[in-house]
């Protein structure tokens, strides 16, 4: 079902951004030489919550399009629930990359279909984006430079 | 599709708050308030007496001494507390909002932010409730006006926007060291007590603010009651402006008095299509056309080739419009508030069809999204060849209905308005300054929209109205309120 709401954009941001802390948590228990990174990231997606919801509850009002601003399909997001709960071996850090590209789109179009709305929220959305291709320039550089080394299981 | 959680879990006894108590009825007569898209109870409204609203009357008069000597910053500070608690309340205020009215989770958290927003302004009463001073009128002698609080102003409330329009005067009349009893609508009257709990947790004082509910009757005496100087009401015009406004004139009472409405919107063939349709679905189908300010009559400007696109676009956007229950947040529109509501929209959809207009969409029996009793639910309609002389083009339906229009041009889009015995909120959408200007210039209308399709002025301005929408002189919000709510004392004065 496609979301046409602002209610249903907003939480499905939240949703985003709670499965981006699992899996940061989850990645830094295996990483733990760069945990402080990836815990950053989790960090930051608690952070990234506020200022959504922030910017929604800030200037949603009866006067504007809430209910008719969108038509965005949640499928061309989604991330496979198993890559997120099982960030192992070398895929998890081009899983963490995929994550935050579909995150970045979801973000754009939010933002594209959101300029009806007062500007805090395309605002908010765009600065995500933003956020996110930081984000993805750092995981690269990491898989690059060979950082991320695995951890063995803990027996 | 995923509900969200009910902030009410079981039938509520509603207590009248009276001198800074929750007081029971003694009337025991009590109306079910029911959640229109469920069916269920979730409350009971006590219809109270006369002396019931005396007594809040009276309590809100011994407040008022004290009250008006609080210095307006102190004023403001109890203001500020509220308003925290307002935000930390505000996702429970917005979901109670749904429960007894319907409107969709957006809609209600939309209509919350409004009412934070008149807090907020109100907040800044030491600035705007200053006078005015010229020295030397005469030689040696100074002139000034200061403005001063009356005593104890009442609200009756409408259905339609149960938590904020009485936020569009409690706030000011507060600020400005007034006090205030508000009778909610018996149909939805839990958010106002909801209201009243915040305000009883931010200490405004006792009798200050007073919540007494009822119906006619204790409207009625609301009106009738020597010590209330000023009456606010939101409502229909014909017991706007044939009982409040009457009855204020008769008892001497300050009135601002907001009544019903035929919004046009007018569509140029320079309009953004892609962004006047969001625009159009928010204004006739938002709240269910529930609004004052809802679109009612869609006038499209331009040639057939224009016309037809147009209406065809509108007309597809309309149809998908996702009905159901408002705390899913994938609805888009919510059941009528009541009934009765619902009945007399179907009654106007009949009048367009005995009166030959085309029903292009027939809303009269929706596709709910969900398991749900249809008791209050309608889908959108759209009526094609209407015109203002037929009665759906000319009066107040009160729902999601649009009645669609032509003008051959802009001159012929304004004299139609015009002559509508209403003038609330009318809009045009187009790409030209000079059209806007026009339009903006010569439409009869107290809110006026350029590319804005529900005209809703911020809390900062008055909230317009003209002809038979308003009643009245000064309006409700921003610096009018103020002044409303106060008296101007001028004062001269020489030393000797």
């Amino acid at each position: 079902m496609k979301f046409n709401t602002a209610s249903q954009v907003i939480s499905f941001a939240r949703k985003l951004e709670e499965d981006g802390i699992d899996f940061y948590e989850s990645m830094a228990k295996r990483y733990t030489e760069d945990s402080d990174i990836l815990l950053g990231f989790a960090r930051e997606n608690k952070k990234n919550i506020t200022r959504v919801e922030r910017a929604y509850y800030g200037v949603i009002s009866d006067a504007i399009e809430g209910c008719f601003t969108f038509d965005l399909d949640p499928e061309e997001f989604a991330i496979k629930p198993e890559d997120l709960q099982h960030p192992a071996g070398s895929n998890s850090i081009n899983t963490a990359i995929e994550m935050e590209s579909q995150t970045a789109r979801f973000y754009d179009k939010a933002a594209e279909q959101s300029k009806s709305l007062l500007a805090d929220v395309p605002r908010a959305f765009s600065t995500m984006v933003k956020l996110r291709d930081d984000r993805r320039k750092k995981l690269a550089s990491l898989r690059d430079t060979g950082n991320l080394a695995e951890q063995p299981e803990p027996r | 599709m995923s509900v969200l959680n009910e902030p009410i879990k079981e039938v509520l006894e509603l207590k009248n708050y009276i001198g800074g108590r929750w007081v029971k009825s003694e009337s025991g007569q009590t109306v079910d308030v029911k959640n229109p898209a469920t069916q269920k109870t979730i409350g009971k409204v006590p219809m109270s007496s006369r002396d019931e609203v005396n007594a809040a009357v009276t309590a809100a008069k011994e407040a008022f001494p004290e009250w008006r000597r609080t210095p307006p910053l102190v004023r403001a500070r109890y203001l500020f507390r509220l308003r925290e608690l307002l935000e930390e309340h505000f996702e429970e205020l917005s979901r109670v909002q749904t429960m007894e009215h319907g409107k969709t989770i957006d809609e209600s958290r939309g209509e919350t932010r409004r009412g934070i927003e008149m807090v907020e302004v109100a907040a800044g009463i030491p600035s705007l409730m200053m006078g005015y001073n010229l020295e030397d009128i005469a030689s040696g002698i100074d002139e000034y006006v200061i403005y001063q609080p009356l005593g104890v102003f009442g609200h009756i409330a409408p259905f339609n926007f149960p938590f904020m329009v009485p936020l569009w005067f409690s706030p000011f009349a507060l600020a400005t060291g007034n006090t205030f009893v508000v009778k909610p609508s018996p149909r939805d009257p839990i958010s106002q007590v909801k209201l009243a709990e915040l305000i009883e947790e931010a200490d405004i004082p006792a009798g200050v603010y007073n919540v007494v509910h009822g119906g006619a009757d204790a409207a009625v005496a609301m009106l009738e009651n020597p010590d209330i100087k000023g009456v606010t009401f939101v409502g229909t015009t014909a017991i706007g402006r044939d009982v409040i406004y009457k009855k204020c004139g008769e008892t001497g009472k300050r009135a601002i008095v907001q009544g019903a409405a035929k919004n046009f919107m007018v569509i140029m063939p320079d309009a953004n299509v892609a962004a006047t349709i969001p625009a159009l679905l928010t204004s006739f189908f938002g709240c269910t056309g529930q609004r004052c300010l809802s679109g009612a009559n869609l006038v499209i400007i331009g040639e057939d080739a224009f016309y037809r696109k147009f209406l065809d676009t509108f007309a597809d956007a309309v149809s998908k419009i996702r009905v159901g229950y408002g705390l899913d947040d994938s609805i888009q529109m919510g059941p009528m508030q009541s009934v009765d509501g619902k009945e007399r929209v179907l009654g106007y959809i009949e009048k367009g069809i005995a009166e030959k207009a085309r029903l292009i969409l027939d809303g009269r029996t929706p596709k709910i999204n969900g398991d749900y009793p249809d008791t209050c639910f309608i889908g959108p309609s759209i009526f094609e060849n209407v015109t203002p002389d037929l009665t759906i083009g000319r009066e107040e339906i009160f729902g999601p209905v649009s009645s669609v229009m032509r003008a051959k041009d802009l001159d012929e889009a304004i004299k139609m308005i015009n002559s509508s015995r209403y003038g609330n909120g009318n809009a045009i959408f187009t790409s030209s300054g000079k059209a806007a200007r026009e339009f903006q210039y010569r439409v009869e209308s107290g809110n006026v929209g350029i590319n804005i399709g529900i005209t809703a002025p911020m809390a900062f301005f008055p909230f317009g109205g003209m002809k038979d929408s308003f009643f009245g002189v000064l309006h409700g919000q921003g610096k009018d309120a103020v002044r409303f709510f106060t008296e101007s004392k001028v004062v001269i004065q020489r030393w000797f």
